[in-house]
C-alpha cells in the first residue's frame, strides 16, 4: 500500500498558536479518505501543508512521494469555502485553469459546466454557494490530478447542494481513478462517500482504517456492571458508561466477543467517531465525571 | 499566468487608458495654440532680466484662466498618479487575494508562487511606470513654452512662473515620475503582502508615500549634489532685496540669479570684502538717506553671496532621484517575493 500523504512529526506553529504538533500519519492511495476531527484538530492546517500552501515548522510531509510544493501539477486542491475570483466569469475560470495547468482537460471541464447548467458568461461572484463549490471542483478535477484534496468542501452548503456535490464527487472519482482526501467535521457526509477514515484529534491520529474494517471490529457491549479492566486482552475499550447495574462499552477487537454476559450490537460510524473524540478530549468532557473508568491502550 | 494577471488588471487598465486619452485630447487641442503664443511673445530672443521680464510677464498674463487651469491640472495629475497607482493598483494586488482566499486557488495551480508574483508585479508595475511617464511626457510637451518663460520669472508669477527646481514642477517633469510610479506601486504591493487586508494596506501606502514625497524634496534632494557658490556685487541693477532689522542689523536676499536663470537658490546673504558674513550695517550707511542704499553698502565692499544649484545639475538630479526610487521599488519587490516565498500564511 503506497501512501499519497506521509507525514513524520509534522508541526505548524503560528505566532502564538500551535495549529498542528508532532503529527505522524499515512494516507493510503486508491481510497476516498475522510479526515475527521473536531474544530481545531489541525485538519485544515494538515491539508494546507499537503497542498504546499503552508510550510511546516517542524517535521516532514511528503505528497505523492515528493515534497509537497513540488507536486502542484499532480494535485487538485479545493480550499475551504471554495474561493473563486468574483469578477471573473465561469468561462474565465476555465481559461485560467487551461493557462496555468499543463495537464488541463478542457473537454472534461466543459462537460461538467454543461452538466451543472452553469452559464459560462456569469460572473463567479454571483454564483450560489453550491455552484461556486462545483466550479472550484471542476477546476480541481480538470487538472487531471492524481490526488484530490478537499478542505471542508460541503461545510457551507445547504443539504441539497451538499448531496449533489458529494454525488458529483463520487462520479468523478469513479471515472478518473484518483485518490481523494476530504476533511469534515460532519461524519454523516463522510459516511456516504469515504471508504477509509482517519480520526484526528489534537494533532494525533486516534484511529485510521478502511470504514468496513472499522465497523466490523467495533462493537457496543451492554451487560451487567463491570470494570472494563477485567475484559480480555484483545478487547480495547474506547468508551465506557455505567449506571448502577449496567455497563455500556464500545470496544475494538478483531476477534468475536464470546462472553455471554454481553449483548453485542453493531455501532454506527458516527457513534464510533464520537467515542474516539470523547476519549481524546479526556475526562473533562465527560457528561458524568467520575462515574466510569477509561482504558487507553 | 500573464493572461490571468491581465484579466484581473483589465478594469484598472481600461480606466487609466481612458483618463490618459482624455488628458491627451485636452492637451493636444490646446498645445499648438499655446506654442504659437509663445513663438510670438518674443521670449525666445530676449536678453537679460530687464529685457525678458516684460515679455515674460505679458506672456504669462495672457495665460491666466483656462491655460493656468490646465497647467495646474496637469501638474496635479502627474504628481498624484503614482500615489493613486500605489493605493488602487499596488495595495489590492496581493491583499485582495488574501482577503478573499483566492490565493489558495492561484497557488494550487501548476505554476510556482514565484512565477505568479513575478507576473503580478511585472505587468501592472510596467503599466504604472508607462502611464505615469506617458502622462508626464505629454504634459511636459504641452507646458514646455511655459517652462521656458518661467526660467526668467520669479515667485511672484506663481503658479505659471515656477522654476524647474520648484517643488511641484520638478516632481512633474523629466524621468522622476517613472521612479515615483515604480516606488508607489511596489510600496502598495508590499503593504498588501504585510497587512493582507486591502483597506488598511491602501491607507498605509498613502501615508508612507506622502511622507516620502515630502521628505525627498525637503531633506534629500538638496543634498544629492554639493551646491555652487558665487558672490555678486551690489551693482545698480542688483535685483535682490535688502531688509533692515533692529539694532542696525540688515540682510540681503536674492531669489534670482541673472547669469543662472532657473537656478535653485539655497541661501543668500551679505558678505564683506574678505568674504565673511556681515549682519551689522556699516555706520556710514545707517543714516544714508540719499541715493541707493545698496550703493553705500557696495562702496564699503559689501557683496551678496549665494549658494545654489545651477540648471546644469537638473538632469543629474533627475536621474539620481529616479535611480533612488527605482532601487527602493526593487528592494520592496524583493522583500515581497521573499516574504511570500519564505513566510507562508
Amino acid at each position: 500500500m503506497t501512501a499519497v500523504i506521509e507525514t513524520k512529526g509534522l508541526g505548524k506553529r503560528y505566532r502564538q498558536l500551535q495549529a498542528l504538533a508532532d503529527c505522524t500519519l499515512s494516507v493510503p492511495a486508491g481510497h476516498v479518505v475522510g479526515l475527521v476531527g473536531p474544530n481545531g484538530a489541525g485538519k485544515s492546517t494538515l491539508l494546507n501543508l499537503a497542498a504546499g500552501l503552508l510550510a511546516p515548522t517542524t517535521g516532514t510531509i511528503e505528497v505523492l512521494g515528493g515534497p509537497a510544493p513540488a507536486q502542484l501539477a499532480k494535485l487538485g486542491f479545493l480550499a475551504q469555502d471554495a474561493p473563486v475570483y468574483a469578477t471573473l466569469s465561469v468561462a474565465d475560470h476555465l481559461k485560467l485553469g487551461a493557462r496555468l495547468n499543463p495537464g488541463w482537460d478542457q473537454a472534461l471541464a466543459r462537460a461538467r459546466i454543461d452538466q451543472l447548467d452553469l452559464d459560462p458568461g456569469q460572473k463567479a461572484g454571483t454564483l450560489s454557494g453550491g455552484q461556486r463549490a462545483q466550479l472550484a471542483l471542476t477546476l480541481a478535477l480538470a487538472k487531471r490530478p492524481r490526488l484530490l484534496i478537499l478542505d471542508e468542501p460541503v461545510a457551507s452548503l445547504d443539504p441539497l447542494a451538499r448531496r449533489e456535490f458529494l454525488q458529483d464527487l463520487m462520479e468523478a472519482v469513479a471515472e478518473q481513478d484518483l485518490s481523494v482526501v476530504l476533511s469534515s467535521h460532519l461524519i454523516a457526509d463522510l459516511e456516504r462517500v469515504c471508504d477509509y477514515l482517519i480520526v484526528l484529534v489534537g494533532s494525533r491520529v486516534r484511529v485510521a482504517g478502511p470504514v468496513e474494517e472499522l465497523l466490523a471490529t467495533h462493537h457496543l457491549l451492554t451487560g451487567p456492571r463491570r470494570d472494563p479492566a477485567t475484559l480480555p486482552d484483545g478487547q480495547q475499550v474506547i468508551s465506557a458508561s455505567h449506571t448502577d447495574v449496567q455497563s455500556t462499552l464500545l470496544v475494538r477487537t478483531s476477534s468475536p466477543v464470546l462472553d455471554p454476559a454481553w449483548t453485542v450490537s453493531e455501532v454506527g460510524l458516527e457513534d464510533m467517531v464520537l467515542a474516539y473524540m470523547r476519549q481524546a478530549a479526556g475526562p473533562g468532557r465527560r457528561r458524568t465525571p467520575g462515574n466510569h473508568l477509561e482504558v487507553q491502550k | 499566468m500573464i493572461w490571468l494577471t491581465w484579466r484581473q488588471f483589465r478594469p484598472q487598465a481600461v480606466i487609466s487608458l481612458a483618463a490618459l486619452a482624455a488628458f491627451a485630447i485636452l492637451l493636444g487641442a490646446t498645445g499648438p495654440h499655446l506654442a504659437s503664443m509663445y513663438a510670438t511673445s518674443g521670449i525666445a530672443g530676449c536678453h537679460g532680466t530687464g529685457g525678458c521680464s516684460y515679455v515674460v510677464s505679458s506672456f504669462l498674463g495672457l495665460l491666466s484662466g483656462f491655460y493656468t487651469l490646465v497647467f495646474m491640472l496637469g501638474i496635479a495629475g502627474v504628481i498624484l498618479a503614482p500615489a493613486v497607482i500605489g493605493v488602487f493598483w499596488g495595495a489590492p494586488l496581493i491583499a485582495r487575494e488574501f482577503e478573499t482566499g483566492t490565493f489558495r486557488l492561484a497557488w494550487t495551480q501548476s505554476i510556482t508562487r514565484a512565477r505568479w508574483l513575478a507576473s503580478k508585479l511585472a505587468l501592472p508595475g510596467l503599466a504604472a511606470m508607462a502611464v505615469t511617464e506617458g502622462l508626464s511626457l505629454m504634459y511636459g510637451w504641452w507646458a514646455a513654452p511655459i517652462g521656458q518663460a518661467a526660467r526668467f520669472a520669479n515667485n511672484s508669477n506663481f503658479p505659471l512662473g515656477m522654476s524647474p527646481y520648484s517643488l511641484l514642477a520638478f516632481d512633474a517633469h523629466g524621468v522622476v515620475p517613472l521612479g515615483y510610479a515604480a516606488f508607489g506601486f511596489a510600496l502598495g504591493v508590499t503593504a498588501g503582502v504585510l497587512i493582507r487586508r486591502t483597506l488598511p494596506a491602501m491607507a498605509l501606502t498613502l501615508a508612507i508615500f506622502a511622507a516620502v514625497q515630502v521628505a525627498m524634496p525637503l531633506a534629500i534632494r538638496p543634498s544629492l549634489f554639493p551646491p555652487a557658490h558665487m558672490t555678486q556685487s551690489l551693482a545698480a541693477n542688483f535685483s535682490g532685496q535688502q531688509s533692515a532689522g533692529p539694532g542696525g542689523t540688515f540682510g540681503l536676499t536674492l531669489d534670482y540669479i541673472d547669469s543662472e536663470p532657473g537656478a535653485w537658490i539655497f541661501s543668500s546673504g551679505a558678505v564683506n570684502a574678505a568674504g565673511q558674513p556681515v549682519s551689522l550695517m556699516p555706520a556710514a550707511c545707517v543714516n544714508a538717506h540719499t541715493g541707493d542704499p545698496n550703493q553705500c553698502l557696495a562702496s564699503h565692499g559689501i557683496r551678496i553671496a549665494v549658494s545654489y544649484l545651477p540648471t546644469s545639475r537638473y538632469w543629474p538630479i533627475q536621474l539620481t532621484e529616479t535611480g533612488i526610487y527605482l532601487a527602493l521599488a526593487l528592494v520592496l519587490a524583493g522583500f515581497s517575493y521573499w516574504r511570500l516565498g519564505r513566510r507562508l500564511p
